[in-house]
């Protein structure tokens, strides 16, 4: 549970796509050099078929992967993968440096839901993130599906889980003074679309919070719906708008952020294992 | 010929869509038809710009040209840019003769007292708009061309249309140019902001479709909310709802289009109140938010909210006010007194 922030630095202030994976056949911790190694060729070889990821210059692709020991909620869990893709351009000299292009992560953080019920040979990293173009993950997610036989799913998330993160992280305690809590909406189906912000002062958020939920460290449904219900409330007292039947479609706050097309931002290391366990969440819940 | 006018000329063209830089050229009015003619607007923007930039040689083009042509430029592609509204302020009610020259001899006057190194540049439009561009500098440095404000002054108005330079530091100096060229004593930012040059001076100069308050008994009966159903089986059930949603629409938003604004803010200082049922909030103080709208077409997008079901009719003062009031940013706090739900926007 004690992640050094050192190490997990890198997870913070970067936009993650997420996807959600189904468990790895044979999948072998003492091998990831050979999984690098592999993957590099599988990439070069895409590359030499046309699917060039960069024109003009003759680039290299370099490839590691590692484990992460101490990204995982509990014993159960399985440590988090790390795949790095670098680009070292052929004309450089010995000491330039590579240019990281791309990361991808896999992770569980309290999934034991998923890993109790898998039979031996399978690895359970149902979390899957991703930081770059969108053409290296898909020659990465292609390699992992041939070779290990799972799946990869663009993680969506619903109105009804941002609404869970907005409450929760609004609650959140922060020593430094945070950023708004906002929600945004969007209608679409207007002859003129339009999209709604709506930024609450970070305190004030808190304190409609403190006042909703009843038991500290414990969170209700419930207790989301009445905190929705009041923001609705407050917004419908001024504009007369019905912001409920606007489809709610990202939500910041000091701690994260989230997009429905499932990405986000982790912005506090205090709170990074507390997100990526409810993001294991979801991923176990669409692959089931 | 300059080689700072040359390459601003040069970058100038390069901003421009292939297609449309003959016709930007012609209004420019700078290069003859006969070297128009000579250019070759078939090949890379690059090599256009190049010979547009040779012929300007030809005729000796000063930084004078270059900046009518950005004029030009800006004039045509005027949304690009983001423009703010200021209304400036008479002490006495005469309505003065105004003059052009004198305007603009006092515009310079004033501004290079205060800086010498200024490009003032006037263009005027069939529409009774005086367009200005200043270039800022500093004693000791030339202006820089590429960040200029843009001014747009209809004379028979207070108002004046601003696209600050980035330079932040010389608006108060244009503000204050500006006042004592056109002889009034003083000048406010308002609160309405738009890419829409055109909606800006719309809603200022009212020259939308307003509806006055009149009551219309039995309104347009003969518009149909709906176009009617072939299919007798098929029964309107909110038939009445719809037609006073679209009554109340025309009411408030009349039944021309309206100004094309992109967005809206509000900065509400309002109490959070609540059923005390729900054993929620009850604090003294505000509940402080920012709530921004914003659309391609914001007032439209507004007009069609109820009738979308998403919004009682009539849609809230707050937001059909914005043309009238003429502004798109708000400060909101409570009404203290005898009417607790309604709200001041100061």
């Amino acid at each position: 549970e004690n992640v050094d922030p050192q190490k997990t630095a890198f997870l913070l202030r970067k936009a993650w796509t997420l996807y959600s994976v189904t468990p790895l056949y044979r999948f072998h911790r003492a091998r990831l050099r050979d999984y690098a190694r592999l993957l590099s060729a599988f990439i070069a070889a895409e590359k030499q078929k046309g699917l060039a990821v960069e024109v003009g210059v003759e680039l290299d692709i370099k490839v590691a992967v590692s484990s992460l020991a101490d990204l995982r909620g509990s014993e159960q869990d399985q440590a988090a993968v790390l795949v790095q893709l670098s680009l070292r351009s052929r004309a450089s000299s010995r000491n330039s440096e590579d240019k990281l292009v791309w990361l991808g992560w896999f992770c569980s953080v309290y999934g034991d839901d998923l890993s109790e019920n898998v039979p031996e040979d399978f690895t359970c990293l149902p979390l899957f993130l991703t930081h770059g173009a969108e053409s290296y993950t898909s020659m990465v997610g292609s390699w992992f599906q041939k070779t290990f036989d799972c799946c990869f799913r663009r993680l969506a998330i619903s109105p009804l889980n941002l609404s869970w993160m907005v409450a929760m992280w609004a609650g959140c305690k922060l020593d430094r003074a945070a950023s708004a809590v906002e929600l945004d909406f969007s209608v679409p189906h207007l002859s003129q679309p339009l999209d709604i912000s709506y930024a609450i002062h970070p305190e004030d958020a808190k304190a409609l919070w403190d006042t909703v939920q009843k038991m500290p460290g414990e969170i209700t449904q419930e207790e989301v719906d009445v905190f929705m219900d009041c923001l609705y409330a407050h917004f419908h007292r001024h504009f007369k708008i019905h912001l409920s039947a606007a489809k709610l479609v990202k939500v910041s706050t000091a701690v994260a952020s989230a997009h429905c097309d499932g990405i986000v931002k982790i912005l506090h290391s205090q709170y990074l294992p507390g997100v990526l366990m409810l993001l294991t969440e979801l991923a176990i819940s669409q692959i089931q | 010929m300059d080689e700072t006018v040359a390459e601003y000329i040069r970058r100038t063209v390069l901003k421009i869509p292939r297609d449309e830089i003959k016709t930007m050229l012609q209004k420019w009015g700078f290069l003859s038809e006969a070297q128009l003619q000579t250019l070759n607007f078939h090949q890379r923007k690059d090599n256009i710009s190049q010979d547009v930039v040779h012929l300007c040689e030809e005729n000796s083009a000063d930084i004078k040209q270059a900046a009518i042509l950005d004029i030009t430029y800006n004039h045509f592609y005027q949304n690009k840019r983001m423009w703010s509204v200021y209304q400036m302020k008479k002490s006495g009610e005469e309505l003065e003769f105004f003059d052009i020259t004198d305007f603009k001899k006092k515009f310079k006057g004033r501004l290079r007292s205060a800086l010498k190194n200024v490009t003032i540049t006037f263009k005027e439009y069939e529409d009774n708009a005086i367009w200005i561009r200043v270039a800022w500098g500093t004693p000791y440095k030339k202006p820089n061309q590429y960040k200029p404000s843009y001014v747009v002054y209809h004379s028979q108005t207070p108002y004046v249309f601003i696209s600050a330079s980035v330079l932040k530091s010389t608006l108060p100096l244009l503000c204050q140019a500006l006042i004592v060229a056109s002889n009034y004593h003083d000048i406010r930012e308002m609160e309405l902001r738009s890419h829409s040059l055109n909606s800006l001076k719309d809603i200022v100069f009212k020259r939308y479709s307003q509806n006055f308050q009149t009551y219309y008994p039995k309104p347009l009966q003969g518009r149909n909310v709906e176009p009617e159903n072939a299919d007798i089986r098929i029964v309107q059930e909110n038939r009445s709802e719809k037609e006073r949603i679209h009554r109340l629409n025309w009411e408030v938003f009349g039944g021309g289009p309206q100004p094309k604004l992109e967005f809206a803010q509000y900065k509400l200082e309002t109490m959070f109140k609540s059923d005390p049922k729900m054993g929620v909030l009850d604090k003294k103080e505000p509940f402080r938010c920012l709530v921004k709208f914003s659309s391609p077409h914001l007032l439209e997008s507004l007009k069609s909210l109820a009738p979308a079901g998403m919004a009682d009719a009539p849609l809230s003062p707050l937001l059909t006010c914005i043309p009238h009031k003429a502004r798109n940013y708000f400060k909101i706090r409570e009404k203290k007194g005898l009417f607790p739900e309604s709200f001041v926007s100061p």
